[in-house]
């Protein structure tokens, strides 16, 4: 038994990502099937259908589905019994430098040093890694949800003091205002809310990452999520902005106790969603999940 | 009502422009030219001022917000995709654009602001909604690549004028009347 090997995550992390790019998650599929079946402005129809036709298109063919790939971002939960043969972080930069040098069609230079504004293929922190620890378990398990600008750019977070629910759902409307037609339309969207600055927006961004139509377990916030998800597209953007009632497939909230600050933290995924995950067991299994 | 869908030769005139209503749908044929880039944008409007010479004629072109890579084989550019790009960030400069070059077609995603939808109405133009995520079939209706201008540009900055052959259909989204579907859907 040696573990989880390096080449295993070097070349996992890096077809993570490639197949990512290539089709959209068959839960995103069934939502913009169920939209284009309740739509009720034709153009957005039209568009809804186009979406669909679109990723059929990029899937059947293996070809990119958006021209942004984004930068690759790895949310990695590790279990307590993982055991590791290599170094991990170093895997998924070499995974992701081989992929730049081999991928057909080729990935545009996305990935901008902030302070320059120099764009490449590789900078200080990337690929973008979070590490969670998850007791009693024999793998880790990696999802890789790039980030592109379109979604990327219209996130936010605002701190209040002890706000009721109101004033929480009036914020992530706003957000959602502010965000328009921007985010490619529809968006899922993911609220976290409390704990700290920075764990509400883990929070936030793994709300995204939360299968279309399952719930929260608790129900106090799935109903926050329907009323979410229902004011969102009473917005009227619709789909790519020009009007219609699909504007998101999907409002996930989560949140975290805190002190009486409490943060809340808005993000999207526009609507191609991009999301694939794999677990890497000690044994050298290597499972697919989607 | 029925949506209006037109087969139009590009770059598209200022004629054809107005005969369009915002919600109708568009297939392009004809020539464009894309870019995604905002130091492009800011290069060209140094070109309006004198700084440099244009790299290629853009007066009455079809200018969309679209980034693409394509290389060089056999002596001949293959362009591998080609997607639109947010336009909302190109809003403080496109107004001089739309008046300097009388752009009769622009587009990308996302749409245009008040001023810029006022620039399209003075000189009759439109902004068409490319669908995003949509590469693998914008893809399929190149069939050419004309030129290529600033190469000292990163790939998708550059301005590339592509032959296109039923493109779309896109979404006119701004008219050449003053009407904005991203104003009545409130999304901007």
């Amino acid at each position: 038994m040696t573990g989880i090997g390096f080449d295993t995550i070097k070349r996992v992390t890096a077809d993570l990502y490639d197949r990512s790019l290539r089709f959209i998650p068959a839960d995103s599929k069934v939502a913009l099937r169920k939209a284009d079946g309740i739509e009720t402005n034709e153009t957005a129809r039209h568009t809804l259908q186009t979406m669909i036709r679109s990723a059929e298109a990029a899937e059947q063919s293996w070809r990119f589905v958006c021209s942004d790939s984004g930068v690759p971002v790895y949310v990695i939960k590790v279990g307590t019994q993982a055991r590791f043969s290599g170094n991990v972080r170093q895997a998924i930069v070499e995974g992701f430098a081989d992929l730049v040098a081999s991928i057909q069609p080729p990935l545009l230079p996305h990935v901008t040093n902030p302070l320059t504004l120099e764009r490449g293929h590789s900078g200080r922190h990337m690929p973008i890694v979070t590490f969670d620890m998850v007791d009693d378990c024999d793998f880790i398990d990696i999802t890789c949800s790039p980030k592109a600008l379109g979604s990327g750019r219209w996130s936010a977070m605002e701190i209040f003091s002890f706000p009721d629910l109101p004033t929480i759902e009036a914020y992530v409307l706003d957000v959602v205002r502010k965000a328009g037609s921007q985010p490619c339309p529809p968006v899922v969207v993911g609220v976290g809310i409390g704990g700290t600055f920075d764990y509400a927006c883990k929070l936030a961004k793994e709300a995204t990452l939360r299968p279309i139509g399952q719930p929260h377990p608790e129900a106090m916030v799935a109903a926050m999520e329907e009323r979410l998800l229902a004011a969102v597209n009473r917005t009227g953007f619709g789909p790519m902005g020009t009007g219609g009632d699909s504007t998101a497939t999907a409002v996930h909230v989560d949140y975290a106790a805190g002190h009486g600050f409490t943060p809340v933290a808005v993000t999207f995924n526009c609507w191609i969603n991009r999301r694939t995950r794999a677990r890497l067991f000690n044994d050298g299994r290597v499972e697919i999940i989607e | 009502m029925a949506i209006t869908t037109h087969r139009l030769t590009f770059p598209l005139t200022a004629e054809s422009a107005r005969s369009l209503r915002a919600g109708d749908m568009v297939i392009m044929s004809g020539e464009i030219v894309v870019t995604a880039g905002l130091p492009t944008h800011h290069r060209l409007i140094g070109c309006l001022n004198g700084v440099e010479p244009m790299p290629m004629d853009l007066n009455g072109a079809s200018v969309f917000h679209l980034g693409s890579y394509s290389e060089e084989k056999d002596g001949t550019l293959q362009l591998h995709y080609i997607n639109p790009t947010t336009s909302t960030r190109f809003n403080a400069l496109m107004p001089t654009l739309i008046s300097g070059f009388n752009w009769h077609a622009v587009g990308g995603k996302g749409g245009l602001d008040r001023p810029c939808v006022e620039a399209l109405r003075q000189v009759g133009g439109v902004y068409l909604s490319f669908l995003g995520g949509g590469a693998a079939l914008h893809t399929q209706a190149i069939r050419r690549v004309i030129e290529v201008g600033w190469s000292d540009m990163l790939m998708h900055y550059r301005l590339v004028r592509l032959q296109v052959e039923d493109m779309g259909p896109v979404t006119v989204a701004i008219d050449a009347h003053g009407v904005s579907l991203y104003e009545i859907s409130g999304a901007t």
